[in-house]
Order: C-alpha cells, then structure tokens, then sequence
C-alpha cells in the first residue's frame, strides 16, 4: 500500500454542504482537509453601511437552525457600543428565546441527525421504523422549542420579533401560562431522553481538548459572561481578538479560528459543560449523575448526552423564568437619541458554542465594519484533529467503514456549514 | 403566519380536505407552492382549509397526522420544462419509487412522509401537486413559465377538491 485517499463529497446529516479528504502516505496521515464548499456568504460585507438596528435582522438569515444566537449576540453587541443596560424581566425573556432555540437544535440533532450513528441506521427515517416511540419523543421536544420561538419570535425560523434593547412587542402571562403544559411535558421527555442516550455505546476514545465558552457567575452560560478555558484562559469578551484569530486555509471557504500561537480548542456542549457544569439546574445535574457522565467528558461521541442534559437544563430554566414573568413596562430599553462613533463586541452561546459579534458604528449608527465568528469556524480545525487522530487509529479499516466512522467523527460536533461560510463530502488518499 | 395544528379529537377538522403550499418567497420559483395556495385563497373552495405551509418539514406531521384528505403543493425539479405541472399520489409506503424528491437543507417533504409512515403521522391520503421550477436566483420572484404553472396547478388543486366535494355529496 502505497497512497490511498478517502472522500466523502458530500457529507450526510450535517447542515450545509462540505466534503472530507483525507490522504494517507506509508501509512502515515499526511493530510485532512474539511472542506466547506458552500459558497461564502459575505455578511460582513454587506451589513457596512446599514443601521444598527438592522443587524438582528440581517444577521439571522445566517442560519435557519441558530438564528436567535445570531440576534442575539448582534442585539448585545450593540447594546455594549451605545451603553444600554437591558436587565430584569427583558434580559429573561431573551434566555427563555435561547432555551427555545437550544431545546429545538438539540432535539433535532440528538434524534434526527446523531442517534442514527449510533444504532446503526443510514437517517432517521429508518431509525424512526424500528424506534418509533423515540423519534416521537425527539419530534414532542422539537415542538415545544419550536411553541417557545413562535410565542416570544414571532415566528419558528428567523423570528422578527428581537430588537436591539429587547423585543419588539412582550408576551402577556396568559401567553406563556399557556406554554406550561408543553413545557411541563417536555421536561419528562428531556429526562427520559438523556437516560435513552445514556443507553447507546460510546466508542472508548478520549481527545485532549482545549475547552472555550463563556462563563458566568451564577448562570449556565447563554448571554453573558466571560470567555473561559480549560487551560486557564480568563478574558473578557473585548479581549477575544487579542487571543484567537480567523486564519484562512485553502481548502476551505470557511475561515478557521484558532487560538494565537496554541492552536485548535473546542467550543459547544461539552465546553461549556466541562467549564459551567457547577451551574447546571438541580435536574440536569441529578440527570447528567444518572447518566455518569463526569464533570468533564473529553469523548466526543458522549456529547450526545451532553446535549440531552442541556436541554434538561434549557426546559428547567424556561419554566423557572415562566414562574416568575412579570411583564416588563416597556418592550424594548430605548437607544439614545444622539451617536457618537462607537464599538462593541458580544459573545453568546449558540447550541453548537460560542458566537462572537463586533461592530463599529460611525456617528450617524451605521455600521462601519462587522466581524462575525461562527461557532463551526472555531471548530473546523479542531474536528480536523479528531479526524486525524482516529484514522491514525483506524489505518486497518476498508475504505467504507473508515469513511463512515470519518463522518460521524465530524457530526459528533453537530457543524452548522451553512453558519461557517461558511461544508461536507470525504476523500481519503492512501499512498 | 398562523399555523393551527389539527386537533384529532376534532372531527369536523380531520374531515375538512387540508391544502398546503410549500416554498420560500425568497428563492426565486421556490415560491410556486406558497404562489398556488395564494391564488386558492381567494377562491371558494367549499370548507377547505389552506394553509401557507411550516418552513421546515417536522411542522407538516403536526398539520396533517389524522387528516382524512390532504394535498401538498411545492416547487419540483425532474427535468421538464419549468411551469409543468405534476400530480403524484403518495401511497402507504411513501413516494413512487419513480419520484425521488431531495432537499439540499434540512428534512425535506420526502423525509416528511417517510418519518410520518414509520411513525404512524400521516392523513389518509396525501396527493403532492409539483410546479416544476426552473429558477431559484435570491430576490427575482416567479419566472413567467412558473408563474403560468402556479395558475394551472391552482385549477388542478381546485377541480380535484370540487370533485371530491361532488362525490362526498353523491356518495
């Protein structure tokens, strides 16, 4: 065996489009390349010009699956150049949104898109014959992401209700009040999910991983924070640029985030669990105990129940909020009257991690430069060491077992392709 | 958009005839199921209900799981000529095996149905009427073919609930 190559062109169960290629030379990886070949997408380009109260707007489009992380770090970002403070009822409102989106991403990916790699089935078409009970279960807990994002977005995907300063328009107590019995349902099904794929069988691999995500005095991170690491990093979000940077590859046309002169790190469930688990609430904690997980899990394929707890944890916390809601006096924190020249940078947590903001206004708010960090393009490089570490694992393997096993390594980290352009097919060369 | 799921205790609502178009405004003919549903809007249509469909596919089985008689209207591409309209009865076991329907992005109608079957999420008959696009360029709306298709498939989608309203009457 001299060279041999292992493609995918087109990566499955993965949102986007992107391909894989991996060459091989004596035995030895000599190359792996994640190649995102969907077409760039321009946003920062495009968004010069525009007021900043455009920019929620605009920037959801980035993504069908994650749009409120995309109004969301726009809206704080925002809301950090021109010095407004939304707290109280508005700040909760916008982590009930969030819960909204996790609880929907993450039951679409545990069942719809993960579960099949593990029990041995091609989708979750197939998954759902043998399984019907648990995809049903999946399809229940979607829904009540799906009812949350409806009630405060004004709609599923790409909601229009968000604004810089808080929301267009509050929902009554009766409007939440009548989400309850959903919610209330969907935290038995979350509890029942993560004892489901606590179930499955892990391959037994653990990565070195650098974990980064926001940490928060007393919450499980979702808006605010600082930036963390597992190797001691504490910055704040203004000093994210001076630590990671976007470096350009040519196989892709996905950006790749790196942390200067150190390298690949992970962001996601499993960094922000490795790094927040402490804050998780008493029933995500008592069902990532149940599930053994440890307080932090460096097996990638184990992040499936990583985001079964936190979605334990998403439906605990938008019942607690629904608890305690008050309508706010006023929708929305006014923005002053008057600009100056300006900047301000967010990160939040979307479900695949962090998602990093900048933007700077000239004096009439429009925006003159905007940079956007996708959670994927920070774990494109890192996923690419998973992947070259499990083919040096796996040299024996024939051609369709190891590119099979190549694309599940990559869907471990549920990648949004379409966020990153910003994905995925494999090509593995043997020499 | 308001999308009020089927209540299956509710039977007057299981046996209203359920139309629903598919598409994004944004995407140039992929609007041609959403165009077709439109037109049906301002016609009379007997007690059917029709619906601007959800813009991911899970959404359909919430619409559709129980109904006794629902049609899907959506953009297709097979190849004919753009505007062409087709008709395509979805059996137990799901497409014809000469239909192959695909999405790029997220779960498609065909994925619909196929996790409807296996999960017992299905109406009682489920007919797909495809307007076969030709352009889904951002921002450019109906091309002329597609725009003369949307008028066609409305007509089809009209006759056929007439017809069914007809033999409900006679039977």
């Amino acid at each position: 065996m001299a060279e041999r190559t292992i493609r995918v062109d087109y990566l499955a169960r993965v949102e986007g489009e992107g391909a894989l290629k991996v060459r091989i030379e004596n035995g030895r990886v000599e190359d792996v390349e994640l190649k995102i070949f969907e077409p760039p997408r321009f946003f920062e380009a495009f968004l010069r010009g525009r007021s900043y109260l455009e920019a929620p707007d605009i920037t959801a489009r980035i993504c069908g699956i994650c749009p409120v992380a995309y109004q969301m770090s726009s809206a704080h970002a925002m809301e950090r150049a021109l010095g407004m403070t939304v707290d109280g009822p508005l700040r909760e409102l916008r982590r009930l949104l969030y819960c909204g989106e996790w609880i929907e991403s993450h039951a679409l990916h545990i069942y719809l898109l993960h579960a099949p790699d593990f029990l041995g089935y091609p989708d979750a078409i197939r998954l759902a014959k043998d399984h019907p009970e648990a995809v049903a279960h999946g399809l229940a807990l979607k829904k009540a992401g799906n009812a949350l994002m409806q009630v405060l977005g004004g709609r599923e995907i790409h909601p229009i209700n968000p604004r810089v300063g808080g929301f267009y328009r509050v929902p009554t107590r009766g409007e939440l009040e009548a989400l309850r019995p959903m919610l209330s349902n969907a935290l038995g099904l979350a509890e029942e999910t993560v004892r489901f794929v606590a179930g499955l069988d892990f391959p037994d691999i653990e990565e070195e991983y650098e974990f980064v995500a926001l940490q928060h005095p007393r919450e499980y991170p979702m808006n605010e924070g600082s930036v963390a690491s597992s190797r001691g990093l504490h910055l704040p979000v203004t000093e994210f640029e001076d630590v990671f940077e976007e470096v350009q590859v040519p196989h892709s046309n996905a950006l790749q985030s790196v942390r200067r002169g150190a390298g690949s790190y992970l962001v996601g469930p499993l960094a922000r669990y490795a790094l927040n688990h402490d804050r998780l609430s008493p029933r995500a904690l008592s069902a990532a105990h149940a599930a053994g997980l440890p307080p932090v899990v460096r097996n990638p394929y184990r992040s499936i129940v990583v985001r079964a707890v936190e979605v334990v944890y998403a439906v605990e916390e938008a019942l607690r909020i629904l608890d305690a809601y008050t309508p706010p006096p006023a929708p929305y924190v006014e923005p002053p009257a008057s600009f100056h020249a300006t900047e301000g940078a967010a990160i939040t947590e979307a479900p695949r991690g962090m998602l990093y903001h900048r933007y700077r206004l000239n004096a009439d708010g429009l925006i003159d430069e905007a940079k956007i960090v996708a959670p994927t393009s920070q774990n494109q490089k890192r996923i690419e060491d998973d992947l070259r570490h499990l083919v040096e694992r796996s040299l024996d393997l024939d051609e369709a077992t190891l590119t099979d096993a190549c694309e599940r390594a990559i869907r471990n980290h549920d990648p949004c392709i379409s966020c990153a352009t910003h994905f995925l097919s494999l090509d593995v060369e043997r020499r | 958009m308001a999308l009020p799921p089927a209540d299956p205790s509710d039977a007057p609502t299981r046996r209203t005839p359920l139309v629903i178009g598919l598409g994004n405004d944004d995407r140039g003919d992929d609007a041609a199921g959403l165009a077709v549903v439109r037109a049906l809007g301002s016609r009379t249509l007997g007690a059917a209900r029709v619906l601007e469909g959800p813009r991911e596919a899970t959404g359909l089985l919430d619409l559709w799981t129980g109904v006794e008689r629902v049609i899907v209207v959506d953009a297709v591409r097979s190849g004919r000529p753009p505007g062409t309209v087709v008709r395509v009865e979805v059996g137990p076991h799901g497409f014809p095996s000469s239909v192959r329907p695909s999405s790029t992005h997220g779960l498609s109608l065909a994925e619909a149905v196929g996790l409807g079957i296996s999960l017992g999420a299905m109406p009682r008959s489920l007919v797909v009427y495809g307007v076969e696009a030709g352009d889904f360029a951002a921002g450019r709306g109906l091309s002329g073919p597609v725009a003369r298709g949307v008028v066609e498939a409305a007509r089809r989608v009209a006759d056929e609930l007439a017809g069914a309203a007809l033999g409900a009457g006679e039977g």
